[in-house]
């Protein structure tokens, strides 16, 4: 069926208007940084190390049992620590994201003006995107994920979607500057140096295998592209808080305050990984039934197989280190990070300049 | 908060697997050791989480080269341009194994290395699961508000009431209950679910063990083979007739299916307008197969993705040229020569395709010709190019040589390729043949027709008994992976104390894993339904008692 060049630049319309919006969210959120309403209790400022070891979870604060009998004390959470800040955490030290009475979307709407404009900015732009990705797809007949353009616009939608999720679920909008900012800077790349104009495929692509295998990958791709963006942050701020306890950096940083715990980003990021890994498994699972249908073996040390699986690998890695001692927190994070930089490398660098089987980025 | 309780601290005694690897790797033994006991402590330190953590790196870190340089198995010719570029590296390379690196003893040592600590650990495990299966659930904590979840109400039921209405909301849940034995320590109940985790961690590894067999077993008793076949010939799944033939380590000749497959008929289509200009938009191949010789014969389509299944062995369309047809009489004006002649398309694009024709039964001295055949020909600057893949203008372009093609020597040589060290060349520049056109070669030495062409394609033939086992393990693995990330190990304790009038009911919980949380409200639910069952049971007593 030949491609219908009128949607394809409805899809290009929808793309570039999903940039903007995106590009103002990013402004919001950093507005709230810069002059929302400080969300923490300025007047018993914890320390910093406090904070980090605070076991109030990504959304499980206040976690007993509302209603009459929820006189237990909120110091239960109070348990023993995880990870390099291990300082005793006794006392409920308020959390820095609002308490979990209330439900998600409420939540977003007590936490200020910035916030609400942000998410909502955020929320048109993951419709313009998938409008996008939907209509390019209409466009072309397939499933919108034939090279690496459409790769990149497809794998940050899934990002976008997830993470607006995340936002939503855990009042994880501290965060949305960071992976927001990186959503647009991967969309603007995709669409300044790789674009490619809406086209048939090769042969090879041509199987009901490419919706089943890339579709996974690309799902799996947008999932740790968040993982990676909240590595980056946990980094950031876990350096900070050393210094910090070190007394080489002044407690109370602006932005640092605005953060969650450094538990609560470490959490975040392991489930992140969690629900990633299974659907890069299951992605390269079906990748090998495809390439023994295409090729005549499942697994044949192609670049590009070797790279899927060197990400597997590392991934496994970061989810072990986890549970090994002295290698959780900053050591496991530095894994993950590593993870997705070979994941990026298969895709900018093996499937573009390195001859395989799977050359099909279409980027010359 | 449970979730991300360190596993030092987990009271989860039996699933608490990586403390123990932690354990194990810490104890160095002290002062004077017997061989027993490096050996025992060298098992410690291998299927410590530490040293599986180092083989997973060196894993990673072992497979890089193996997609920088050209391979072996999947790149020869790639190999060999090494060779000739970095004539002093390359044999250092190859001494390290790695144009095959995930051949080579080093990269075997690693991922055996991984997977006897991976065993290490795993079988031990399993006892410890099939031992927790059949124990009980520790006795309820005295202080059940201490839990990282509880929740406290009264009710007007006696204490051993209430534990047990308890125990039937828990046991309705599917939770593994204890009671107390007797009524000295109060009224209690403990309950605990969740042993799939474990389970589903098991599988996982069990089932990656069982895909490294069943890749074993490919390469044990699979074979590979390649075949160029060119439409209206027929050919037999027998070792002579296959092009290459790469048989596992146990695999013979007498293996081979005997099938006979015929391409009938091969199309090709492009796109022809348009940015994407040339690229192939369909591959479609027609055949006919018998499993045997003389067997009945089916016909079948070959495309991309959709090979042929026969006689046990799979049959892929993997590529495709073209053939042209040459018509060669020698100088007694007897046709020698008549045949489509396989010529192979280079790097350059478009199908461009260089072949040879040689004829060994030319009178007085052998012919032989090299040629390029250009499926869409635009002459630019004096040079022939190929500006799309179809044939829509085709054109031959040969050098004639006549003299002794060697092929008596007893070296093999290759069918595409030409030694011209006896030969003398009888055509200066090279010739320019349309389909139909014929070249005279100078000094009565006979005569070449260009009559046509025809497509081949070639074929990749495999068998590999280990695929079905590999993609069982694959699934089975996929599926432990999920159970293990999504089945949460947790305890719920329920105390009942006379207090007063009443009776003052506690409820604790916990939850071993951060992994995907939700405790909390699994918690708060079993909470609400314990305390609306108590409140039922209540007021049913009540109304008894009327």
């Amino acid at each position: 069926m030949p491609v219908n060049l009128a949607l394809g630049h409805v899809s290009n319309d929808f793309l570039i208007a999903a940039l903007v919006i995106y590009s103002l969210s990013v402004v919001a959120f950093a507005g709230d940084f810069a002059f929302g309403r400080p969300r923490r209790a300025v007047a018993s400022e914890p320390q910093v190390r406090e904070r980090a070891s605070t076991l109030a979870g990504v959304g499980a604060a206040g976690a007993a049992v509302a209603g009459p009998a929820a006189g237990a004390p909120a110091a239960a959470d109070g348990g023993p620590a995880d990870g390099p800040a291990a300082a005793p955490a006794a006392a409920a030290v308020p959390d820095s994201m609002p308490a979990v009475a209330a439900p998600p979307l409420r939540a977003v709407a007590q936490a200020g003006r910035w916030v609400q404009a942000a998410m909502a900015l955020s929320a048109v732009a993951v419709v313009a995107h998938t409008a996008a990705v939907v209509t390019r797809g209409l466009a072309v007949h397939r499933a919108p994920w034939g090279n690496m353009y459409e790769f990149v616009t497809a794998l940050t939608c899934v990002a976008a979607i997830f993470f607006l999720f995340v936002m939503v679920r855990y009042r994880a909008w501290a965060l949305g500057v960071f992976v927001m900012g990186a959503v647009v800077v991967a969309l603007g790349l995709a669409e300044t140096l790789i674009y490619t104009a809406a086209g048939q495929l090769v042969p090879a692509l041509q199987s009901y295998w490419l919706d089943i295998h890339v579709t996974a990958m690309t799902l799996a791709t947008g999932i740790f592209f968040v993982a990676a963006v909240l590595g980056v942050v946990y980094l950031v701020a876990d350096r900070y808080s050393r210094r910090v306890a070190a007394g080489r950096a002044e407690p109370g940083n602006g932005i640092m305050r605005r953060l969650p715990g450094l538990e609560q980003i470490d959490r975040l990021t392991y489930r992140t990984i969690m629900f990633g890994f299974p659907v890069w498994t299951f992605g390269v699972i079906a990748g090998a039934i495809w390439a023994d249908q295409a090729w005549g073996r499942y697994w044949g040390w192609d670049p590009v197989e070797t790279w899927a699986f060197i990400t597997w690998v590392l991934y496994a890695a970061f989810l072990h280190a986890r549970a090994t001692a002295g290698w959780r927190g900053r050591r496991a994070h530095y894994i993950q990070l590593l993870g997705f930089a070979s994941l990026m490398f298969n895709i900018l660098v093996v499937q573009v300049f390195i001859a395989g089987l799977h050359s099909y980025a279409g980027v010359s | 908060m449970t979730d991300v309780r360190a596993p030092e601290a987990d009271p989860f005694e039996s699933a608490a697997e990586q403390d123990d690897r932690e354990d194990r790797s810490r104890d160095r033994a002290a002062g004077t050791l017997g061989f027993a006991d490096w050996l025992k402590w060298g098992w410690r330190q291998l299927t410590s989480m530490r040293i599986a953590l180092v083989l997973l790196f060196l894993l990673a870190l072992g497979s890089v080269p193996g997609s920088m340089l050209p391979q072996e198995g999947t790149d020869a010719a790639g190999v060999q341009q090494y060779y000739t570029s970095h004539p002093a590296l390359a044999p250092l390379l190859n001494h390290l194994g790695l144009f095959n690196v995930f051949a080579a003893p080093w990269f075997a040592a690693i991922y055996l290395l991984l997977f006897t600590s991976l065993v290490g650990c795993v079988v031990p495990r399993t006892f410890r699961l099939a031992g927790s299966a059949r124990a009980l659930p520790p006795r309820a904590p005295r202080h059940l508000t201490r839990l990282p979840r509880s929740a406290e109400y009264t009710t007007v039921l006696a204490p051993a009431l209430a534990a047990e209405v308890a125990a039937t909301v828990l046991a309705g849940h599917g939770f593994r209950l204890r009671r107390p034995a007797d009524a000295s320590g109060g009224a209690w109940v403990s309950a605990e679910k969740g042993y799939l985790r474990e389970v589903g961690n098991l599988l996982f590894h069990l089932a990656l063990l069982g895909v490294l067999v069943s890749v074993a077993l490919g390469g044990l008793f699979g074979y590979k083979a390649d075949r160029l076949l060119v439409q209206g010939t027929t050919f037999a799944d027998t070792q002579s007739a296959l092009d290459e033939f790469y048989p596992g380590r146990l695999v013979t000749a007498a293996d081979l299916g005997p099938f006979t497959i015929t391409l009938n008929r091969f199309d090709a289509s492009y796109i022809t307008s348009g940015a994407q200009r040339g690229q192939p938009a369909s591959f479609d191949a027609q055949i006919s197969y018998a499993a045997y010789p003389g067997g009945p014969v089916r016909t079948d389509q070959l495309e991309v993705n959709r090979p042929l299944s026969v006689d046990g062995a799979k049959v892929y369309l993997i590529g495709h040229g073209y053939a042209p047809v040459f018509k060669v009489t020698d100088a007694r004006g007897q046709v020698v020569y008549d045949q489509a002649t396989p010529f192979i398309s280079g790097s350059s694009g478009n199908f461009l395709s260089q072949g040879v024709v040689k004829v060994l039964d030319a009178q007085p001295e052998q012919l032989g010709f090299t040629g390029v055949f250009v499926p869409t020909a635009v002459e630019a600057g004096g040079v022939l190019e190929s500006v799309f893949p179809a044939a829509d203008n085709p054109v031959v372009s040969l050098i004639a040589y006549a003299g002794n093609l060697g092929l008596n020597s007893g070296v093999t040589q290759s069918v595409y390729q030409m030694d011209t060290a006896g030969m003398r060349r009888l055509t200066a520049d090279p010739q320019l043949l349309l389909p139909g056109q014929s070249l005279k070669l100078p000094g009565g030495q006979g005569t070449i027709t260009f009559t046509g062409y025809v497509p081949w394609v070639s074929l990749a033939i495999t068998h590999d008994p280990g695929q079905l086992p590999a993609l069982i393990c694959g699934i089975a693995a996929l599926g432990g992976l999920l159970l293990s990330f999504m089945v949460r190990r947790r305890r719920v304790f329920v105390r009942a104390r006379a207090s007063g009038p009443g009776t003052t009911v506690q409820i604790g919980g916990l939850a071993r894993t951060d992994a995907s949380g939700g405790f909390e409200a699994e918690f708060a639910s079993l909470a609400a339904e314990l305390r609306s069952a108590h409140h039922q049971a209540a007021a049913s007593r009540q109304h008894e008692g009327e």
